[in-house]
């Protein structure tokens, strides 16, 4: 346990979602092990040990905006609603829990929200998340609502504005400081095509640690394949792109076999999109920016309510499109593969980012990049349209 | 929340019947199904199976009756012939739905009866009828003759003739499984019990219920393995074929080896190119998982096609789903009759053929000839012929098709399941195989205690509800937690639920220990720590080290509050349920 406990506080720090120093992991197996910051971690113990958990994560973000979403909450709310697909799918929503609602006995108010849901956001605490069948669960899930707080801050500040104090110089040491623009200088990719499956899976394991590495995806979110005559060689399910090896399963493309079960969700999309452009490579990932501007919609009186699965509509950010629909054997994989070809990338609905290589990852990497700087200059953009108007009105 | 749910307690003896109500907090602390089972037999769990007083108890959960995916199910409880432990089986169909709709939560049945009846309930009230004409007919035959009535649970030949492993069919081709509750039946002298009614099953908060069944819905839809083009709703469970075979852990030939070179031959798209497998499946559900060929005949599932194939070194598919078919009207599990025929043959030096197998079949059934020493099942045919380390089995109960050297979470669970060998218990398979909801690693016991012995709280809570295993592919209890919120009004929690789980695991066990079980029990067939799988393709597939699931063992005892020599540290435990 104390392994994976060194393990994924590494990923927390590597990925910048905790203040250094400010994360603690508790693991139960038929003992409790708890380390990290000492408030921290004998917190997620005491939480730990009212839940049937294998492990608890309390860490404080690298960002306060989790902290800005639940004090700019109504007063009363019990928790925020970020409407990105990984919420919408799997956390449904985020409780909030306030000093004062937690100042008598905080393990015992987090524990209760913790009992059900996956992720709270703790006022002068931070996010805490369990894991109720592994360790790495609990890794999952504070990222999950990392990245969720991330995206509605961003939507939230752009729609409203800044409202608490402190929150504009906040998110301009976030902007100058913090940020650093995704870039695919300095990776090597192999020039494709590629035949040798040997060569195709190094491939892919080198790519999905690029994609991670250069902060274009979250935890284990994501995915990666690569096509080489009828057999697509896709990451599996749950699968963190940043440990692909053991982990990508070949699928034949007559499904003689269904030995790929355990492949990614997205397997019929990524089937589909090879079927309609004759790509050889895909790449999907999160970037933040572009989920954020991807919920961005200015249609007027549209009367379509849930528009990340029943918008028909195909929207442009650029040159990239941007459709809806659900993940998994939902509508995406209806939706992406006729608009991805010619521009070889395409932006799903509240949820991530398609790209592809003709012969190699390379185009899909850096078309990907692209993306997501495109959208980051698109949301400062309109922020500082907003921040002038502000000004003048001022 | 409504909780005026009735309770129909049959005396087979006397003819008596009566519904009473369900005390509401019993239903708060067991929920239903194997929960409320389990909780039924409190007074009587150390009587024989056989005993006419040992109760078969039916019973639905709160969901049931609801649009709640996966809900129309129910779970029979007594105990086991076959085991000799408290046993429950969930079990879908038509039935539950159907019972519900009768009115009823929960049918109680106790007695013998002295002649064959059938047990016929509606919402309109019960009866019994005389079932003279169906003895001794098949599980098809009598649901045909019965189907006017309603759904159909019947039993077959092997349950009328108490052979160890028989079930109880539902008229929809679904199994109450494994441990030989068909045999408690037939000793009862009930044929078969028919359900049908016309009730509705109120939802308390329909926003809140609608809004949990969509989250649901979308998460299975997220999920390769329910709803994935290869997973379950396209191929059934014989999508895992190929997937076995590719981890190595296929038991094969009586578990000697863990990979069929053939396994092909019966995978899901060999079944559905050879019999045009259309989906079919349980009401209301809409994963479909089960399937039928075009004339309507259900086909095997995964642990059917390997123990009929790989286990006995059989790769004709015809043959596997004519095994499928002989006990299933025959009213025999699949599994344990298959790893019966394999212990019998590595014992006499071959298995059988496919062409021997349905004679085999029959005789077991009708307790003929090898058939009266073969319905006892493998521990006690192993043991009459001087092999006892051939039966491949954990409290009498015959192993599936995943094998414990290939994952050893799965190993530990079978020790510890309560009702023997059985990968659904705690089913690490799906984060040690499928990856669900996340991947673990498969070949390590590090916090494998922790993480079976949760999981078993939380399935015994979803038997209670009674939910379907594979939903949980894709969702979790985070949803059928607010399911169930809505669909009774009162709060519901998934830690709330474990704790339900882990009250209904506990009294299990400690029926078990009154019965006689021990740490001693709780183990594995010598043949996983001293021989090793089918290594190859870069897979290594060593013996278990005995030692460190001894350790792991300890650990759970110790998590469940246990002694290390898994008893309870007092005699009081039942005395502070409720």
């Amino acid at each position: 346990m104390r392994d994976q406990i060194a393990k994924y506080a590494g990923k927390l720090l590597r990925d910048r979602s905790v203040v250094p120093g400010r994360v603690a992991i508790a693991a139960q197996d038929d003992a409790m092990i708890s380390e990290g910051a000492s408030d921290l971690s004998r917190l997620a113990a005491d939480v730990l040990s009212r839940l049937s958990c294998l492990g608890v994560v309390a860490a404080s973000p690298s960002l306060p905006f989790a902290e800005f979403l639940l004090r700019r909450a109504a007063a009363g709310a019990g928790a925020i609603v970020p409407l990105d697909t990984e919420t919408r799918t799997f956390l449904h929503d985020i409780p909030i829990a306030r000093s004062e609602e937690i100042a008598a006995d905080p393990a015992r108010a987090i524990a209760a929200l913790l009992s059900n849901r996956k992720g709270v956001i703790a006022e002068g605490v931070g996010i805490v998340a369990s894991g109720p069948v592994t360790l790495e669960q609990a890794y999952i899930h504070y990222s999950c609502v990392f990245h969720a707080a991330f995206v509605k801050y961003l939507l939230d500040v752009l729609r409203e504005g800044f409202l608490l104090p402190g929150e504009e110089e906040a998110f301009r040491a976030f902007r100058e400081t913090f940020l650093r623009p995704p870039t695919s200088e300095g990776l090597a990719f192999r020039p494709g095509p590629l035949d040798d499956p040997g060569e195709v899976l190094a491939e892919i394991r080198a790519v999905g640690r690029y994609t991670v590495e250069r902060g274009l995806v979250d935890s284990f979110f994501g995915n990666i394949s690569y096509r080489v005559g009828d057999t697509i060689f896709i990451s599996q399910t749950a699968a963190s792109l940043d440990e692909l090896s053991g982990c990508i399963d070949p699928v034949p493309a007559d499904n003689r076999s269904t030995t790929g079960i355990t492949a990614s969700s997205e397997l019929l999309a990524h089937r589909r999109i090879y079927e309609a452009t004759g790509a050889r490579a895909i790449l999907h990932g999160h970037p933040k920016f572009a989920v954020a501007m991807s919920m961005l919609c200015e249609e007027k009186n549209c009367p379509i309510k849930d528009c990340w699965k029943d918008c028909p509509n195909v929207r442009m950010i650029g040159d990239t499109p941007v459709v809806a629909g659900e993940i998994g054997a939902g509508g995406l994989a209806v939706r992406v593969p006729p608009v991805i070809g010619a521009p070889g990338k395409a932006i799903v609905y509240g949820h991530g980012v398609f790209a592809i290589g003709r012969d190699g990852f390379g185009e899909a990497f850096r078309s990907m990049v692209e993306v997501e700087n495109r959208c980051r200059a698109d949301y400062y953009r309109r922020l500082d349209a907003r921040s002038g108007g502000q000004s003048k009105s001022e | 929340m409504s909780l005026r749910e009735q309770l129909l307690v049959v005396d087979l003896s006397s003819g008596r019947m009566r519904r009473e109500e369900i005390p509401p907090d019993l239903l708060r602390a067991y929920l239903g199904g194997r929960g409320l089972g389990v909780r039924l037999l409190r007074e009587r769990h150390t009587l024989s199976p056989y005993d006419p007083a040992m109760p078969v108890v039916i019973a639905v959960g709160p969901l049931c009756g609801t649009p709640a995916p996966t809900s129309a199910r129910l779970s029979v409880v007594s105990r086991s012939p076959l085991t000799g432990t408290v046993y429950d089986c969930s079990a879908g169909g038509r039935f539950a739905w159907r019972l519900r709709a009768a009115g009823l939560f929960a049918i109680l049945i106790e007695g013998k009866s002295p002649r064959p009846v059938v047990l016929a309930v509606t919402s309109a009230g019960e009866e019994l009828l005389p079932a003279g004409g169906l003895w001794g007919k098949g599980t098809g035959d009598t649901v045909r003759a019965l189907s006017g009535r309603g759904s159909v649970a019947a039993i077959g030949p092997a349950g009328e003739n108490g052979v160890l492993f028989s079930n109880i069919m539902m008229g929809e081709g679904n199994a109450v499984g494994r441990g030989g509750l068909g045999a408690v039946m037939g000793v009862k002298n009930l044929k078969a019990v028919v359900s049908d009614g016309d009730l509705r099953t109120p939802v308390a908060d329909r926003e809140r219920f609608d809004r949990a069944r969509a989250d649901v819905l979308r998460l299975f839809r997220a999920s390769p393995v329910i709803f994935g083009e290869l997973g379950i709703a396209e191929y059934g469970t014989p999508a895992l074929v190929d997937l076995m075979r590719q981890r190595r852990m296929a038991p094969t030939e009586n578990f000697r080896r863990t990979v069929f070179e053939d396994s092909s031959a019966y995978s899901g798209p060999a079944i559905r190119a050879a019999y045009g497998a259309k989906k079919d499946g349980c009401h209301g559900c809409p994963i479909q998982c089960k399937k039928s060929a075009a004339d309507g005949r259900h086909l095997p599932e995964y642990e059917t096609v390997s123990h009929f194939g790989a286990l006995n070194g059989i790769a004709d598919l015809h043959a596997i789903v004519r095994s499928n078919d002989a006990c299933n009207d025959l009213g025999m599990d699949t599994i344990s009759a298959a790893a019966t025929l394999s212990a019998w043959g590595e014992a006499r030096g071959r298995f059988p053929s496919p062409e021997e197998i349905g004679p085999l079949l029959h005789d077991i059934a009708h307790r003929r000839g090898e058939g009266e020493l073969l319905a006892e099942g493998s521990r006690r045919v192993a043991e009459a012929l001087g092999t006892p380390g051939l039966s491949m089995s954990v409290k009498s109960l015959e192993l599936p098709a995943y094998d414990p050297r290939g994952a050893y979470g799965m190993a530990l669970a079978y020790a510890t399941s309560n009702r023997g060998g059985c990968h659904l218990r705690a089913y690490p398979i799906s984060h040690e195989i499928l990856r669900k909801p996340v991947a673990s690693d498969r070949f390590s016991f590090s916090g494998k205690a922790r993480m079976i012995k949760i999981a078993e709280d939380a399935n015994a809570a979803v038997d209670s509800l009674v939910a379907c295993k594979f939903a949980f592919f894709g969702a979790s209890l985070e949803e059928y937690a607010e399911l169930l919120s809505g669909a009774t009004g009162d709060p519901h929690t998934p830690q709330g639920l474990k704790e339900i789980g882990e009250r209904i695991y506990l009294t299990e066990r400690f029926y078990n220990a009154r019965n006689g079980f021990t740490r001693a029990e709780d183990d594995l067939p010598a043949r996983f720590f001293t021989e090793p799988g089918s290594h190859g393709e870069g897979i290594d597939v060593p013996p278990i080290d005995r030692a460190r699931f001894e350790e792991e063992l300890t650990k759970y005892y110790r998590i469940r509050g246990l002694r290390d020599d898994g008893s309870f540290p007092d005699d009081g435990f039942l005395g502070r349920q409720p």
